[in-house]
């Protein structure tokens, strides 16, 4: 099964919490491709980057044609980079260290959203692991999805398969209500 | 025989009605709010957040139709206004419509009918200070009031006793005309030692004490709270974060590894 069908599936049977692991290769392809799709199905939804620039994935969702209308990011790294932070729809976090105003933030746009249903989809858990250590990590992961569980807010956490650790996966693995692990060459 | 059921509330009894701060995730921390009439020193050092949080307490209490008084002992009122517009949670109406009224050392000055009070008080001045902030919540009805600080009115006074007396007395006419009081309080960092004020007496005659700091994590600075007592409250002890949103502040619990050993300041 795609990744998409198997996060489609995932929505419908009423997942609080999926980790999707994808390939480095296909990383960029299979995220977008989750989050075009799901936007196109007329659900409204939060994005927290870690890795890129907000402003950066907002360029790639339109050379896609994604329809943006509904969508709102978290952006853990442009202030850390220097990047360009005026862009209305974002939140701009001070420092990916302060994953405690990512759960604040998330909160607060879910209310900006209009449509009914809505995810929220997590850029990633190896871009955190940068700058956080395992411990703390386990910690914010265990919040981060009893709150998303207590919202009652799907939310999908993604993660590099080649660089994810036994040990974190295998907190995904105990919190998550599933593992999207799509097919080979899926995209 | 049958067993008793046991309670699962280890305070029980009847809760004290609530003054809701209406800052997002403080009245859940304050299980409801602050008790009405409570007086509560706000403690913490500089760029703590103090000012904000005791300025956001009276704006959400004037938007919901209370009247709330700011007394400012260190700034004139003209500059915390420019100051308080910066913030989205202001509405300047609320000011015209005397809603939220600022007030400073001249003004106060003016009311007790001197020229200067930057010396040391004498107990006459003490009784007519009293007799202002008693005037000025009793014309306006107030029940909402902010001293900003009271650290720099305990500087005034002589010693140790006279701010012990001077906080008692105030707490007491404050909870007489139902008016919840946030006293901000100015504390300095010591490593080995907590404090909640510079003369060390004003928290144990408050009602309340929350206390603002901030954390470092791997070289940034968050800001933190927590409330350390609150008297007629079941209250959370937990250490939380505080961030200012485009709705105000707002409050989340603090990740307990995020906390470097030895790097809180308070």
């Amino acid at each position: 099964m795609s990744y998409i069908s198997e996060v489609r599936e995932s929505f419908k049977a009423g997942d609080s919490l999926a980790t999707v692991v994808v390939p480095a290769n296909d990383y960029r392809d299979i995220t977008l491709e989750i989050v075009s799709k799901l936007l196109g199905s007329k659900l409204g939804g939060i994005y927290v980057t870690t890795s890129r620039p907000a402003t950066h994935v907002v360029a790639e969702m339109k050379e896609r044609k994604a329809s943006l209308n509904d969508l709102y990011f978290v952006d853990m790294i442009s202030l850390t980079v220097g990047g360009e932070t005026g862009d209305p729809r974002t939140v701009f976090i001070d420092s990916p260290t302060m994953l405690e105003s990512v759960l604040l933030n998330v909160g607060l746009l879910e209310r900006r959203i209009k449509a009914k249903r809505h995810f929220v989809m997590f850029d990633s858990v190896n871009g955190l692991s940068i700058y956080s250590d395992t411990r703390m990590l386990k910690e914010f992961m265990n919040v981060l999805a009893n709150t998303m569980r207590l919202r009652k807010t799907y939310t999908m956490m993604l993660t590099v398969a080649e660089q994810t650790p036994p040990e974190l996966e295998s907190v995904l693995v105990t919190l998550s209500d599933r593992m999207i692990r799509g097919e080979a060459g899926d995209g | 025989m049958k067993a008793t059921p046991v309670k699962l509330d280890p305070r029980g009894g009847r809760p004290r009605e609530k003054s809701k701060t209406y800052i997002e995730g403080l009245d859940r921390m304050l299980n409801g709010g602050i008790p009405i009439g409570n007086t509560s020193l706000l403690a913490g050092t500089v760029g703590s957040g103090k000012t904000t949080l005791a300025m956001e307490f009276l704006i959400n209490g004037a938007k919901h139709g209370e009247t709330t008084c700011y007394i400012s002992v260190t700034e004139p009122s003209s500059k915390m206004l420019e100051n308080l517009r910066t913030y989205g949670f202001f509405d300047d109406s609320l000011v015209t419509e005397g809603k939220l009224n600022i007030f400073d050392l001249g003004i106060i000055n003016d009311r007790l009918g001197v020229e200067r009070l930057d010396g040391s008080y004498s107990s006459k001045d003490m009784e007519a200070l009293l007799g202002a902030f008693e005037d000025i919540v009793d014309e306006l009805q107030a029940t909402r009031l902010v001293i900003d600080s009271i650290t720099a009115v305990c500087y005034q006074l002589p010693d140790r006793g006279s701010i012990r007396n001077f906080i008692f007395r105030l707490g007491q006419f404050l909870a007489t005309f139902g008016c919840t009081t946030l006293l901000i309080s100015e504390t300095i960092v010591d490593a080995s030692t907590q404090t909640y004020s510079i003369f060390g007496v004003e928290e144990a005659v408050a009602d309340g004490v929350i206390l603002m700091g901030n954390v470092q994590r791997q070289g940034d600075l968050l800001r933190t709270m927590q409330i350390i007592k609150m008297r007629g409250a079941k209250h959370s002890r937990a250490r939380h974060l505080v961030e200012l949103t485009p709705i105000g502040l707002s409050v989340v619990p603090l990740l307990k590894w995020g906390q470097e050993t030895g790097t809180m300041f308070s």
